[in-house]
């Protein structure tokens, strides 16, 4: 997860603050002006690297709220006296918000590709719509006469005409946005942001709802580009359709990429980069007129190359300076707490039916799985237990019949809704948050307790969360590995993070697919003592494929053959059962132990 | 009457043109798993060899016979050049890799080419008008236009149907990985998908220069207008791109006549309109 910029990153950050601080004293009219121009792109920029680094949606489209954010400043600046300013940027802010809200109900629907297409194609359209139409000029821009000044009924505070006071306020600007999303990122609710890039569809299971985020996300990285926009038409005086075009949004987003993305600190050295090149190929005195003619081409070779080379951009120069974490930090141990019995959920079942095209993978399948006991479901290859499982997390949509939580129907309710019911599950491959260490994991798991969006103080809760994590952590044996990334777990060690997720979460209803592949034979006795100890204040429902384990383990079971329910009673009555010796036990019922 | 007639065909032989452009994006998208941003740069390397394979050969089918597997050779390079680079890394590498493509496709046509807009002659034989009605008649060439743009999409369609190429594109149009597991050389059948849709993006522009001026950001409009297709239709199928082009087509010709101002817009109402319905597209995997 995202962590506040390493000493090396901070020291240089203040340089180039101080280094902006005194410029104006230093150089001459030019320097200030390009000064601001990079100034407010890089607000644009870190707004960016908030969708596309934080929550990993890719938008080419961007430039749009920069271009909504200037045309409402031209649209609320009298034609002969400024605007006050007070007024003028916190509407430019809202007029953005408002574009990135519509614009980003829709595309948030899209992933991947299609989420790149479809923002350059509204990008497009809004270009389309001020290049074509003659409200503000059309396709020749439109000018704003007088630029805004902040003012306190007839008293001037701070004219934005003076370029230099304009100057400072822009820098002022930058820090403000970057403080902001870098708080906002490693809020809470920036954590789920985090979580999303890496892995949307558990974001999902751990019971908050990714478009809702996604969505926010959107309309806060819109908000602060339609602050950049708005500052950006106060420099020239000059709007034009341009400021919404597809280019902007590209260049924007090789910004993003030069100075690395995820780090917010790293497109605005991204952005200083990208200026001063630009500035330098443009200029025959360095380059020959020949380069100077044709920059853009330069550009071009220099960006395919940069991509190529260092796709982590500037940032990752710090980051490979960093000293590796010790493998093994010193744990605490002996937080295990006495489990406090609690009810767990009852699940039950009725009729229930998932057909694909034609090929029915769960059929007509009537359970009930009583509350505190541990629920095995076996059943040979392709029997339909994952589908199974898919149906009753929310997953896929059941065909027919009907899913009862408590008694609630939650039969196609999405994954989300029905994780904050209380339903908790884990998947037969394993599925984590790979980049983040251990703890984060167990983080988002347990903030997953209070899924709302509008968490913004990690303080609050901050305490129980952490008992929580403890104590899951302690419970599947991670506690020494709480600071590794989940990426350098092994396999077995990744399945029992799964598990501690689960516990961290508060879900009081566990279904399990498979969660010992992988496992050795300690961790596996270690995994199953667990998972009885879990029915004290859980119900937990296993899919597994090691009998062994699942017979000493169960309190009920139910054998599933071609999505049907072929037996279902006490392990001891299941391996008895004719049908299933015949049709799945085979050997194994025969050398069981008693 | 008469007008809705003429936007009927408008319409039509513009998404026609589209389909061209748009198949080869989405067959990329499905096949390789790329986004390619400067697809949009293949059609107007068409409009610009159209420029000037007319003016050494002097007819526009002619520069259509020699332009097509120019512009295959040359998607072919780019593709070993550049593209092959890209396979399996995420779509932001993709999409910058490719948006340094446009700047330098783009600088490249100015050396080459110039700023100012050019025009391709119709050739004299199809220069007329067909009389469709006691008063209404129809440039011969535009309905040239769609006669080759249904052909090429015919031959597009044998390959896929009848040839082993083919069997390969339907394997990756249903399923990427499946393309792999089964041991395809996936180098090859990458080069000549990349090819083939370099080639018919070129084609369309070359047919279509006649009919429209050749600027410099004649490459950018169709590269959008290319997406939209994609997102109505869905990631990776051709059906799927030929029925949003049409609609495109249709959308486009109609808004220009009764919403002037806002012709751009509908293209984009109906893309809006589509992902709310179906945020996979019509005939999306998804």
């Amino acid at each position: 997860m995202l962590k506040p910029p390493r000493l090396s990153v901070t020291i240089l950050l203040v340089l180039l603050l101080a280094a902006a601080l005194v410029l104006p004293f230093f150089g001459g009219t030019y320097a200030v002006k390009f000064a601001t121009r990079v100034i407010v792109i890089a607000i644009m920029v870190i707004s960016l690297d908030f969708l596309i680094g934080i929550t990993g949606l890719v938008s080419f489209g961007h430039a749009m709220f920069f271009g909504l954010g200037a045309y409402a400043l031209y649209f609320v600046s009298p034609e002969a006296e400024p605007a006050n300013a007070f007024i003028a940027f916190p509407l430019a802010i809202l007029a953005a918000a408002i574009g990135a809200a519509i614009i980003g109900a829709l595309a948030v629907l899209t992933r991947g590709f299609y989420f790149i297409m479809v923002t350059l194609a509204f990008g497009q359209m809004l270009y389309s719509l001020f290049h074509d139409t003659r409200f503000a000029g059309g396709s020749d821009g439109a000018y704003i006469n007088v630029k805004p000044e902040f003012a306190l009924g007839s008293v001037t505070i701070l004219d934005l005409g003076s370029r230099t006071s304009f100057y400072y306020f822009c820098l002022g600007a930058l820090v403000v946005s970057y403080l902001l999303l870098l708080w906002l990122a490693r809020s809470p609710f920036g954590r789920v942001l985090q979580g999303i890039r890496f892995n949307e569809q558990r974001i999902g299971a751990l019971g908050f709802n990714p478009y809702v985020f996604k969505l926010l996300s959107f309309i806060i990285a819109g908000a602060v580009s339609g602050l950049a926009g708005a500052l950006f038409a106060t420099i020239d005086g000059y709007v034009a359709p341009d400021l919404f075009g597809w280019r902007e949004s590209g260049v924007a987003i090789m910004m993003v990429v030069l100075g690395g993305t995820g780090t917010l600190f790293g497109p605005i050295l991204g952005a200083i980069l990208y200026a001063l090149i630009e500035e330098a190929l443009k200029t025959s005195s360095y380059v020959g007129s020949s380069i100077a003619d044709h920059w853009s081409l330069a550009l071009g070779v220099i960006l395919i190359a940069a991509v190529l080379a260092a796709p982590r951009g500037i940032a990752g120069l710090f980051d490979r300076a960093a000293k590796p974490a010790a493998a093994f930090p010193p744990s605490t141990p002996g937080q295990t707490r006495a489990r406090r019995p609690q009810r767990g959920k009852e699940l039950e079942v009725e009729s229930l039916t998932r057909a694909f095209d034609g090929l029915i993978a769960v059929d007509n399948v009537t359970l009930q799985f009583s509350p505190n006991r541990v629920h095995g479901v076996i059943g040979p290859n392709g029997a339909g237990k994952t589908t199974f499982v898919n149906v009753l997390a929310g997953t896929l949509r059941p065909t027919a019949g009907r899913v009862r939580l408590d008694g609630e129907e939650i039969g196609g309710w999405s994954a989300h809704a029905v994780a904050r019911r209380g339903l908790g599950r884990s998947y037969q491959r394993t599925n984590v948050f790979l980049p983040f260490t251990v703890r984060e994991n167990c983080l988002l798991a347990a903030q997953a307790r209070h899924p709302s969006p509008f968490r913004l103080s990690a303080r609050k809760n901050a305490a129980e969360e952490a008992a929580e994590i403890a104590y899951a952590l302690d419970a599947v044996g991670l506690a020494a590995r709480a600071e590794d990334r989940a990426t350098h777990l092994s396999h077995g060690e990744q399945r029992q993070l799964e598990i501690a997720m689960l516990i961290a979460s508060g879900a009081r209803l566990l279904i399990l697919d498979e969660p010992l592949g992988g496992m050795g034979p300690e961790e596996t006795g270690r995994v199953t003592a667990l998972l009885r100890d879990l029915s004290v204040d859980h119900t937990v429902v296993l899919i597994e494929h090691d009998m062994d384990a699942i017979f000493r383990t169960a309190d009920t079971l139910t054998v599933l053959v071609e999505g049907r329910v072929l037996a279902h009673g006490a392990p001891q009555d299941i391996r008895r059962d004719p049908a299933v010796r015949k049709a799945y036990l085979g050997r194994y019922a025969d050398e069981a132990p008693g | 009457m008469e007008l809705v007639l003429v936007q009927i065909l408008n319409g039509l032989q513009y998404g026609l043109l589209i389909f061209l452009a748009a198949s080869g994006l989405t067959l990329v998208f499905g096949i390789m798993g790329i986004i390619n941003l400067s697809h949009g740069s293949f059609y107007m390397l068409g409009a610009y060899l159209a420029v000037t394979l007319t003016s050494w050969l002097g007819d526009i089918f002619l520069a259509l016979a020699a332009g097509i597997p120019l512009a295959f050779l040359f998607g072919a390079a780019i593709e070993w050049l550049f593209i092959r680079h890209l396979y399996g890394r995420d779509h932001l590498q993709q999409v910058l890799l490719t948006f340094g493509l446009i700047l330098i496709f783009n600088e490249l046509q100015r050396i080459l080419w110039g700023t100012r807009p050019l025009s391709v002659p119709i050739p004299s034989y199809l220069s007329g008008s067909i009389r469709l009605t006691e008063v209404l008649s129809y440039p011969v060439y535009r309905l040239a236009i769609a006669g080759i743009c249904v052909l090429l999409a015919l031959g597009m369609m044998l390959v896929i149907q009848r040839t082993r190429v083919g069997q390969m594109i339907r394997a990756g149009e249903s399923n990427r990985e499946m393309v792999e597991v089964l041991g395809i050389d996936t180098r090859i059948l990458f080069r000549f998908v990349f090819a083939a849709g370099v080639a018919l993006a070129a084609a369309a522009g070359i047919i279509a220069a006649p009919v429209e001026t050749v600027y410099p950001g004649i490459g950018e409009r169709v590269l959008i207008i290319s997406f939209v297709v994609v997102v109505i239709g869905g990631i990776g199928s051709i059906k799927g791109a030929f029925v949003g082009a049409l609609l495109i087509g249709l959308a486009d010709a109609f808004g220009k006549v009764f919403l002037p101002q806002f012709a751009s817009v509908v293209v984009y109402a109906l893309m809006a309109a589509v992902l709310v319905a179906r945020p996979g597209g019509l005939f999306g995997r998804a």
